[in-house]
């Protein structure tokens, strides 16, 4: 028998969604050990696997002494051999940008959004301490963007969500324009149902309490790719409570996420624990 | 597909067939060998146990180092160095048998020395026996505790082993039973006929036991005697040491009031001398100048007197005499050279040496040495039964800021009347309560003392209000010596409290009552710091500041109001531990509400100094701000949706301040704050509107994850 906490790293299971072998880790807090424990999904941003935030982010103490499991999937399906997957960092292998593509020859593997949302938690229902009644989500940069969307496309689903340095309006910005014309084709339509700054003009859901952290030294900030007045100007209209944090000093790197990963552990539990 | 039993999860339900671990090379170093995640941890588990082990034994060989210094050190102290068989063997026994960690360092091992004496005198059997009988030894029984040891552990009749420290069994072998002195040893009664032995002096070896084991009594009676002592006297000297503490601080700060006290007058005198020398010269340099003024004026007119003259003496003869004759002389000439010009210097240019009356500040000086003078004991009401036909027993308390060598106590009969003729008691205070201040554990209440005589004390009695058939229990507060108290309560509970008042007459009756419920903090918006523009409310919870018709006039600072910051604070209990209350705002009002110390300065804007930590909201151009302001600094915040009621909980334990949007349990944001004094709940208003506060409630559950 096994002594909790525990930090797994488990592999080989063959997606359906995305007809490949997935890996993914599992962070077990010791009161796992005697009883079903809320369940907190993160998506890593762009270039990462599932084991830069358990090695990374030092979301340990926090998770084990709010009682919470935390999950970590890939960031795109990988050995598919598809042509084109890893001439950049930015689309394809490493940079799924949590879509279900419906352009060729990406849509048979790059279905992350129905992964995350759909097959990724049966999975773990199935086979952890969870309850699957207890579930919320966060991520950065590109995985900032995922949690957002997931949530804000499946409302109450998810009983909060947060984001480091999201990407908060990609049908503006050079990253999301690539990543949407790759998988979604030239429709701008299909763009809008990924892009959390739209999807919150129409959200019709139950109250949503979002905690953003944003490195202000943060060069993708300046860049433009990360876009976060806009979202926050929407839903500030339609009324979506946000705190919006610009931290002085920070940048992109997971040295900002291990300064605040226990501010966002707590927002979660506060709502997983209730 | 890959095929791995389920045990390799150790879950309770059985794992898909096609999960398998891989080795995390993220991790440190020592993984990299193995291959499946848990063995990692059981291995870790077995090279962490045996690690212990090693340390176990690494630290036994370092205390048998240690204990042997302090053995001879004790041994050295003690002066038991002429019992240095105590010593010498001591070291050799004591380590294998005793477990280091059992005793403190400085006690002696009182077992060993005993045993050690024996053991070359008796079987182990017997000695091992002696331990169980250990219990008690420093008492003067040792040697009857001793065989009572014997008794118990064999079990036979006390009588047969009065005598006999050996058991039966042992006289079989080949043991000695005599004694010799001369060489202090044991032999074989059979050894006294041969030669060694023969002069020497022979005693049974009972007899020698016993004589040994005397020694040893004694000798362990010291140590312990010893022992007790230097423990009392370590005892004492901390209790010295903590005096000493106590005993500085006082001195420390009745010698800085003194000291303060005389700079300050020094400094004033200084001042005073300066302005009035200043004055002085202004006085004589204005003299002096009007001086000059005139005397330059004298100057002109006779210059101007001059020319005339001149002038004239340059006309025809007949005009030049009938002028100067008539008019000139009668008039401007000779009315000049009548005027006495005045030469005299008005001003002295010496200033007149004042001698300085600095005999406030001697006395200030010579009173620095004296001690003051303790204040008044206050005598404890007479308890029941305290008293007999002859004598009384009086107990008094004392002021813990007074320094007392001793006490006067002196009394003098009553006449023949019961006491209370001679005096009536007092009436009973009244108590203020709009001025009650509670937390969940205590309450700060204050009265006025309903008497125009003195009033030796107050007592404050509570009752909990939840039980009023039980009436139940009255807790006393007594010998209060002012007008205000702070009481320890229990958290979420009602209780009425009550209010006597205590004199030689006897205790008055109760006051009106008051009631305090401990749940949350409950305060009041001080009315004494109120800005002029804000009105309290009747219940002091609501502040309101009106629209202005008339420009405002510069006010005067101030201590104790704001002046410049429309603001006011509340008077929190001054209880640390958490506080939680809430403030009603309007969205489109321009408030700051947080926190500040007593002594923040009045003219300055809330948030602006270091002595403030406040959330600011200006609504301006349909767009809120919300600011986190402390010395003038705040983060970089951005709030969607505009709160209606703001919780605010003060953690003075972890030192936080957090503020909440309460209608949506959301987390605004929290403050790291020195609180090194109690702090006091701020309000203001920057334009006109009003703030209500909630408070005396407790703290909703999202709070409590901050």
């Amino acid at each position: 028998h096994e002594i909790y906490p525990l930090n797994k790293c488990l592999s080989g299971q063959e997606s359906v969604e995305l007809n490949c072998k997935m890996k993914f880790a599992v962070y077990l807090p010791p009161k796992a050990e005697t009883g079903k424990c809320p369940a907190l999904y993160w998506l890593s941003g762009l270039t990462c696997t599932e084991q830069n935030f358990i090695s990374k982010s030092g979301y340990h103490q926090s998770a084990s002494e709010h009682g919470l499991v935390v999950i970590a999937p890939d960031t795109s399906p990988r050995g598919c051999n598809i042509k084109g997957e890893d001439e950049s960092w930015d689309f394809g292998t490493g940079a799924g940008f949590y879509v279900d593509a419906t352009e060729d020859p990406w849509k048979t593997n790059y279905r992350m959004y129905s992964y995350v949302t759909e097959e990724l938690p049966q999975l773990i229902n199935a086979n952890f301490p969870v309850d699957p009644q207890r579930m919320s989500i966060f991520g950065h940069s590109m995985g900032g963007h995922g949690a957002l969307i997931c949530a804000l496309k499946n409302p109450g689903k998810y009983k909060s969500v947060s984001a480091f340095a999201p990407i908060c309006n990609p049908v503006l910005c050079p990253w999301g324009k690539k990543a949407f014309s790759g998988y979604l084709g030239t429709d701008q339509s299909k763009w809008k149902a990924y892009d959390a700054t739209h999807l919150v003009k129409s959200y019709p859901g139950s109250q949503l309490d979002i905690l953003i952290d944003q490195g202000k030294d943060d060069q993708f900030l300046l860049d433009g790719q990360l876009l976060p007045d806009n979202f926050i100007a929407a839903c500030t209209e339609k009324k979506i409570p946000v705190v919006f944090r610009l931290q002085e000093g920070y940048d992109h790197s997971y040295y900002f996420i291990a300064t605040f990963i226990t501010d966002h552990i707590r927002h979660h539990a506060k709502y997983l624990n209730a | 597909m890959e095929e791995e039993s389920g045990e390799e999860l150790g879950l309770d339900r059985s794992t898909p067939k096609d999960f398998h671990f891989y080795h995390m090379d993220l991790y440190d170093s020592e993984d990299r060998l193995h291959l499946f995640p848990e063995e990692n941890t059981r291995m870790r588990k077995v090279v962490q146990a045996e690690m212990a082990n090693e340390s176990r034994g690494a630290g036994d060989g370092k205390a048998q180092r240690d204990l042997q210094e302090e053995v001879d050190e004790l041994v050295h102290l003690y002066g038991l160095e002429d019992d240095h068989e105590l010593g010498d063997e001591f070291v050799d026994e004591n380590i294998p048998r005793t477990g280091v960690s059992e005793y403190p360092p400085y006690m002696m091992k009182r077992r060993d020395p005993a045993r050690e004496q024996r053991d070359w005198r008796l079987s182990g059997e017997a000695a091992e026996a002696e331990d169980l009988g250990f219990g008690g030894w420093g008492s003067a029984g040792q040697c009857q505790d001793l065989r009572e040891a014997y008794r118990y552990t064999h079990g036979r009749a006390s009588e047969e082993y009065e005598c006999y420290v050996i058991p039966e069994e042992e006289d079989e072998e080949e043991a000695a039973d005599v004694f010799c002195v001369t060489c202090k040893t044991p032999i074989r009664a059979f050894q006294k006929v041969f030669d060694e032995h023969k002069e020497h002096e022979v005693i049974p070896l009972n007899e020698a036991l016993e004589s040994a084991k005397d020694e040893i009594h004694k000798n362990m009676y010291k140590l312990e005697k010893q022992i007790i002592e230097m423990e009392n006297f370590a005892n004492h000297l901390e209790e010295v040491f903590i005096t000493v503490e106590e005993n500085f601080g006082k001195q420390e700060q009745n010698f800085e009031s003194h000291y303060n006290e005389i700079l300050e007058t020094l400094a004033q005198k200084y001042e005073e001398k300066i302005q009035a020398l200043g004055e002085k010269k202004k006085e004589k340099l204005e003299a002096l100048y009007g001086q000059l003024v005139s005397c330059g004026e004298n100057l002109d007119t006779c210059k101007e007197l001059m020319e005339t003259i001149e002038e004239m003496c340059h006309e025809e003869k007949v005009d030049f005499i009938k002028v100067i004759s008539v008019s000139f002389y009668t008039n401007r000439l000779g009315k000049f050279l009548k005027t006495k010009t005045d030469v005299e210097i008005s001003a002295q240019p010496e200033f007149e040496d004042q001698t300085l009356d600095f005999s406030d500040v001697e006395q200030l000086m010579g009173s620095i040495n004296t001690i003051p003078a303790p204040s008044a004991p206050v005598i404890n009401p007479q308890v029941p039964n305290s008293a007999t036909g002859s004598s009384i027993r009086v107990c008094w308390s004392l002021y813990s800021d007074d320094t007392v060598e001793s006490y006067q106590l002196s009394y003098q009969p009553v006449q023949d009347s019961s006491p209370g003729k001679d005096q009536a008691a007092p009436s009973p205070p009244i108590i203020k309560t709009e001025e009650i201040r509670s937390c969940e554990e205590a309450v700060l209440i204050c009265w006025e003392s309903g008497n125009l005589n003195p009033v030796d004390s107050y007592t404050v009695e509570l009752t909990q209000a939840e039980s009023p058939e039980a009436s139940g229990v009255t807790e006393s507060v007594v010998g209060i010596p002012t007008c205000e108290s702070v009481v320890q309560l229990q958290p979420g509970r009602s209780y009425i409290i009550y209010v006597r008042a205590l004199n030689m007459g006897g205790p008055s009756v109760r006051s009106e009552p008051a009631t305090v419920h401990t749940i949350g903090s409950y305060f009041r918006l001080n009315k004494d710091t109120c800005h002029p523009w804000l009105t309290i409310s009747e219940d002091g919870l609501t502040v309101v500041r009106s629209e202005r018709r008339t420009p405002a006039r510069e006010l005067s600072p101030s201590d104790t109001h704001f002046t410049r910051c429309v603001a006011v604070m509340g008077n929190l209990i001054p209880v640390r531990g958490h506080h939680y209350w809430e403030v009603e705002v309007d969205e489109h009002l321009d408030y700051t509400v947080g926190v500040a110390f007593a002594d923040v300065p009045k003219q300055e804007d809330l948030g602006a100094n270091c002595l403030s930590w406040c959330m600011r909201h200006t609504f301006a151009s349909s767009r809120h701000k919300y600011e986190f302001l402390h010395n003038r600094t705040t983060p970089d915040i951005r709030i969607t949706v505009p709160p209606k009621k703001i919780g605010i909980l003060l953690d003075y334990e972890h030192s936080k301040l957090s503020f909440f949007n309460v209608d949506l349990s959301q987390h605004l944001y929290t403050f790291s704050c020195q609180l090194h004094e109690f702090v006091h709940p701020c309000f203001s208003l920057e334009k006109p509107g009003c703030l209500k506060v909630h408070n005396g409630i407790s703290m909703p559950k999202h709070v409590t994850f901050y």
